[in-house]
């Protein structure tokens, strides 16, 4: 007979102020396999730990029960105990009398009554527990960041430093991303090219970085530790092992093509390489806008190329990867002006967005970093920004604040007055958020010593006349409106997730939230991992946030997978699902039923089996299956009904 | 011929009256009448504003009712503020269950007391917003097509720029209305256009010409009647086309009063929609009202015999 | 010798706030009657920027719903801005918590006439203006302006 040892916890008068613990220990005492039971004030702290593990020796115990808090608090705390008491961690259990008793009933008579059946379930369950072993899962002791911004950037360079390899995989032809955009960063203004690009390079050459630019994931299987990855190299028509990048093909390439690097302000060939200090400095042809692909003519780029690097043929390959963790950093993209119906919908040439007006700001920008506006190149002298260009609108927009733009549009403002000394920048706010270090500091000093006007008022309508465009704004802090016929207009517009950010999250099969960010596992104390297991998340594909922070999370995100990978084996829970073979009839409604692609059928034994590193117990296979052969160890039906009879036991007395 | 239920509401029947004139005998030219109802009374011309004032919603409520009992499924209506009334009135009925069951039992007491119409006769049917209000605008948008214009007119309007104003109610509140895009409204543009006629826009077209306050505060409405009015001139317009009554009898008979305040101001004919629509389809300026007009419309109609003019725009 | 005429209040005083007058019975009927949530308001200014009529207002749209927050009655009651709004609906179309505030201020006229202050009489019209007015316009003025 199993000797099993109660603890009943006061937790000061979170249990005591409405259960008898006393009177719960001595009914305890009296169950069949009880050989022990007292209580205790608080059983978490060290002396009450050390009570469990002297007791297992004394008392020759076999099993434990703590009745206290919720297992989530404490569970591993008194397992650990046990342990090192000798017992094994499974035949600990805790009885939630706290949760599911004392802070939800104010009867003293009736909650003792309830917390003594609660134990009594838990006797009964441990009656028929087994001792467990975690189960050993082997790990891929390799990386893979998507996203090559600086978020991912970040993360990949601290996994390899590590002595871990990383895959760094980014869409574009060169990695980046927004920062390398920016002219320069709040609120150092250092030059955003200057600080990243020896990231950039760092990430190009590191030996246990594989960068993959011009790719895309394009499906994952798999589960931590263990994923199996396919990822479409793009075709770029350009043989990049032999290309020497001199340039020559996109000097002569006919086409023009906005470019997306400037946001539509300047030109770009079909073949480019998106900003010089690209990394790899290597070009690409956008097929859609290449006059061969489009009518089969031209192939000038071709007939320059000296290395003869040029392939038309060239085709998408996929390439299949083993990886033990996945970081997904994919950014941030802006909302199109074009849905900003009162602010002209995109039909006023001098209204432009934030990164548009970086590039403006930009001394390897269209305008090599002087101001001027796009309707006629002159340079404006009355410029006014939009903060909240549909942030914070529940109603039309979106819902929630972009974070970046009091900062960014601060220093936009500065840095058109340290260019053009005779013009005046407005700024519309509804509220200044400055929260970061170093942030009210920098926007004092726009405002008092750099003379930018801060006019609180949400702006309604924007619109072209004449030459100038008119903005209709209001300060409510003097209880009028307001009207500037400006040169330029600037709008910080929302930043969301990336357009197809919720089929990546489909496809890597991870949470995301109503705004299409990626969620989470805990939105306080676990920011950069998802829910889902192996899974890592960095930078503004979680949410708007600045570098600081991306950097800061980029470099967190590294830190899990490090520690992942630190160990030779991941253990796993046994409390999970397994399969008795014998009695399997094959009917497979288990597998249709898992939420967690944990089981799979077995052709030759024609049995259903459980893949162990993937089960997280949840238990609805063993509801599913017709014929008990599913069960869950250390919760078997058997268990179950115990349970449940020794809950209602009291009823018939 | 077609014939479809049409609502004229107060303003048309006098005050306006060349708005409805007008309308009618463009209808006529595209093949289909506009059926004045057996009977009916005004509809309030502005809705109510909480859900205490139910009352107030009982007036377009019943004239819907009746649109349904006759055995019809839509209504056309041209003022403005009916449109805006008939339509809310429309919206509060289907979202709201307390509304609904309030005004419907308001009706059922009243309907006792009506021995006129026929279908009082019939046996009782609660009105749950069965009824499609249309403006007569979105009827030749939706059902006939603006595309389909351009083909049946006789005197296509070439040789003018017009500048369409939309006013207030007839688009917003938005949620109610649904009829456009408050912001960007392309409805008259479009149609004006398929009169042949050049478009103008220009950035007051949708910001308010006073309303009622042409009343209790004339002031005011002088001050935006001008904004748009001078604005629509310094884009290129040549005339204003609304769909209003009020807004009509704002920017039309304000003007005098606009020019006494601003030396700089000019002139300009507005038209209605219909008499546009009218005049292209081949009736006469002399069926179209224009005598009472305050702002003589004849530059206008002499243009219309010159070659076509560019489209001028924002 | 004079005569004292009294001391007149000043111009700008304090508002004296307390919990009865903050979340008290005006602002309770003012959410009722409009259906509107007024403490959804965070003052952006949208609806005072694209008002056409806030160059004649004594106080601005948006300023007219925060002294609604803060239970301020008389100041609302007796302002010039509910009279001389055209129930434009622009307000409403662009407001980023969704507020009607066109209903707010046919609350506030509603509340105001309630209490006797009769804006526009029937008398203050002429007869050729109350013949050739289309029948909006005068119904609108008597419903919204007048007892």
């Amino acid at each position: 007979m199993k000797r099993i040892g109660v603890f009943v916890c006061h937790c000061g008068i979170n249990i005591a102020g409405t259960v008898d613990v006393a009177r719960v220990a001595a009914e305890a005492a009296k169950m069949p396999g009880v050989v022990f039971a007292m209580d205790y004030i608080y059983m978490c702290s060290e002396p009450g730990q050390s009570l469990v593990r002297e007791k297992i020796k004394e008392e020759k115990l076999d099993a434990v029960i703590v009745a206290a808090c919720s297992p989530t608090l404490h569970e591993s705390t008194f397992r650990t105990a046990s342990v090192e008491a000798g017992l094994n961690a499974w035949q600990c259990e805790i009885a939630n009398i706290r949760e599911q008793c004392s802070w939800v009933h104010s009867d003293m008579e009736k909650a003792t009554e309830k917390a003594i059946k609660i134990v009594g379930t838990m006797v009964r369950k441990s009656m028929l527990n087994e001792s467990l072993e975690p189960i050993p899962v082997s790990i891929t002791r390799k990386a893979l960041v998507i996203g090559g911004g600086i978020a991912g950037i970040q993360a990949a360079l601290d996994i390899a430093d590590s002595g871990n390899k990383v895959i760094l995989v980014e869409r574009e032809s060169s990695i980046g991303g927004h920062m390398a955009q920016l002219s320069e960063t709040f609120p150092t203004l250092d030059c955003s090219q200057c600080i990243l690009t020896p990231k950039m390079v760092a990430a190009g050459k590191h030996p246990n970085i594989t960068l993959m630019t011009y790719s895309e994931v394009e499906e994952v299987k798999g589960y931590v530790g263990n994923f199996t990855v396919w990822i479409r190299k793009k075709a770029r028509s350009v043989d990049w092992s032999i290309c020497n990048g001199c340039g020559d093909c996109m000097a002569k390439c006919p086409a023009k093509v906005p470019a997306e690097f400037d946001r539509g302000l300047s030109t770009r060939g079909a073949i480019f390489v998106p900003f010089p200090q690209a990394v790899p400095n290597k070009p690409v042809i956008d097929r859609d806008n290449c006059i061969y692909y489009k009518s089969g003519k031209c192939r000038l780029c071709e007939k320059v190329c000296e290395p003869k690097a040029i392939d038309f043929e060239q085709e998408d390959e996929i390439i299949e990867v083993e990886v033990g963790a996945i970081v997904t950093a994919t950014g941030y993209d802006t909302l199109p002006i074009l849905d900003l119906q009162e602010y002209g919908a995109d039909t006023v040439p001098d209204v432009i967005d934030g990164l548009a007006f970086e590039r403006l700001l930009s001394a390897s920008g269209p305008t090599t970093g002087e101001v001027r506006r796009p309707s006629d190149g002159k340079v404006p002298k009355e410029v006014v920004f939009v903060q909240c260009a549909g942030s914070r609108d529940p109603e039309r927009y979106k819902p929630y604040c972009s974070k970046i733009c009091c900062m960014y549009t601060t220093k936009h403002a500065l840095l058109y007055k340290h260019r053009v000394h005779d013009g005046q920048p407005y700024i519309f706010y509804i509220d200044i958020r400055t929260g970061g270090k170093g942030y009210e500091e920098f926007y004092h000093k726009a405002e008092v010593e750099e003379g930018v006007v801060y006019l609180r008022g949400k702006v309604a309508r924007i619109f072209r006349d004449g030459d100038k465009t008119v903005v209709w704004g209001t300060d409510t802090l003097t209880g009028r409106n307001v009207e500037i016929r400006a040169d330029l207009v600037v709008l910080a517009t929302a930043i969301t997730p990336k357009e197809d950010s919720r089929d990546l999250a489909k496809k890597l099969r991870i949470q995301s939230g109503p705004n299409g960010f990626l969620s989470e596992a805990h939105p306080k104390l676990r920011p950069v991992e998802s829910v889902n297991s192996g899974f890592f998340l960095a930078g503004c594909a979680q949410g708007p946030r600045d570098i600081p922070e991306t950097v800061a999370q980029a470099s967190a995100a590294a830190c899990k997978v490090i520690s992942l990978f630190s160990k030779e084996m991941m253990e796993q829970d046994p409390a999970i699902a397994w399969v008795d073979e014998d009695l399997c009839g094959a009917c497979r409604i288990c597998i249709s039923v898992c939420p967690y692609d944990a089981r799979e059928f077995d052709e030759e034994k024609n049995v259903v089996v459980v893949n162990a590193a993937l089960c997280e117990g949840c238990g609805s296979c063993v509801a599913a299956c017709a014929c008990g052969a599913t069960q869950q160890h250390n919760l078997s039906d058997t268990q179950i009904e115990v349970m449940v009879s020794a809950a209602l036991e009291a009823f018939d007395v | 011929m077609a014939k479809v239920a049409y609502y004229p509401g107060c303003a048309l029947k006098e005050r306006s009256s060349h708005l409805d004139r007008s309308a009618r005998d463009a209808a006529l030219g595209l093949g289909f009448e506009l059926d004045e109802l057996e009977t009916w009374t005004c509809c309030g011309a502005v809705p109510p504003v909480s859900s205490e004032r139910v009352m107030n919603l009982i007036a377009p409520s019943r004239i819907l009712k009746d649109v349904r009992d006759s055995g019809r499924k839509e209504l056309i209506t041209i003022c403005d503020f009916c449109y805006n009334t008939l339509k809310r009135a429309n919206y509060s009925i289907r979202n709201d269950e307390v509304i609904r069951k309030r005004v419907n039992a308001f009706l059922a007491d009243d309907d006792p007391e009506r021995t006129y119409l026929e279908s009082d006769d019939a046996p009782w049917v609660d009105y749950d917003g069965e009824v499609k209000v249309l403006h007569l605008l979105e009827y030749l948008r939706d059902i006939i097509g603006f595309e389909n214009l351009p083909a049946g007119l006789k005197n296509p309007l070439k040789g003018i720029n017009i500048a369409p104003y939309y006013g207030c109610v007839m688009l917003r509140p938005e949620k109610e209305i649904k009829l456009d895009n408050p912001e960007n409204p392309t409805i008259i543009d479009e149609f004006t256009r398929a009169l042949g006629a050049g478009v103008v826009s220009f950035p007051y077209r949708t910001e308010c010409c006073g309303s009622y306050l042409s009343v209790s505060s004339p002031d005011a409405s002088t001050r935006l009647c001008y904004r748009i009015l001078s604005s629509a001139r310094a884009n290129g317009a040549d005339a204003l086309v609304v769909s209003c009554p009020l807004c009509f009898y704002n920017l039309d008979s304000r003007q005098e009063a606009i020019a006494e305040a601003y030396p700089d101001f000019r002139p300009m004919p507005i038209f209605y929609f219909t008499q546009l629509l009218s005049l292209a389809l081949g009736n006469g300026p002399e069926k179209q009202g224009f005598d009472m007009h305050c702002v003589d419309v004849s530059p206008i109609l002499e243009k219309l015999d010159t070659p076509e003019a560019a489209e001028v725009g924002e | 010798m004079s005569q004292s005429k009294g001391v007149s209040p000043p111009k700008n005083p304090p508002l004296e706030l307390n919990r009865e007058m903050v979340r008290g019975e005006f602002g309770l009927r003012v959410d009722e009657l409009s259906g509107q949530k007024l403490y959804d308001c965070y003052q952006c200014g949208n609806c005072s920027s694209g008002c056409p009529l806030a160059q004649e207002m004594d106080i601005l749209p948006s300023a007219m719903i925060r002294f609604a927050q803060l239970g301020q009655k008389d100041i609302l009651l007796n302002s010039g801005t509910i009279w001389i709004c055209a129930s434009c609906f622009q307000c409403t179309v662009r407001c980023p918590k969704g507020i009607d505030i066109e209903a707010v201020m046919d609350t506030l006229r509603q509340l105001a006439l309630e209490a006797g202050v009769d804006h526009f009489g029937p008398d203050e019209i002429s007869p050729e203006l109350a013949a050739e007015v289309p029948q909006p316009g005068l119904v609108g003025v008597y419903r919204k302006l007048s007892t």
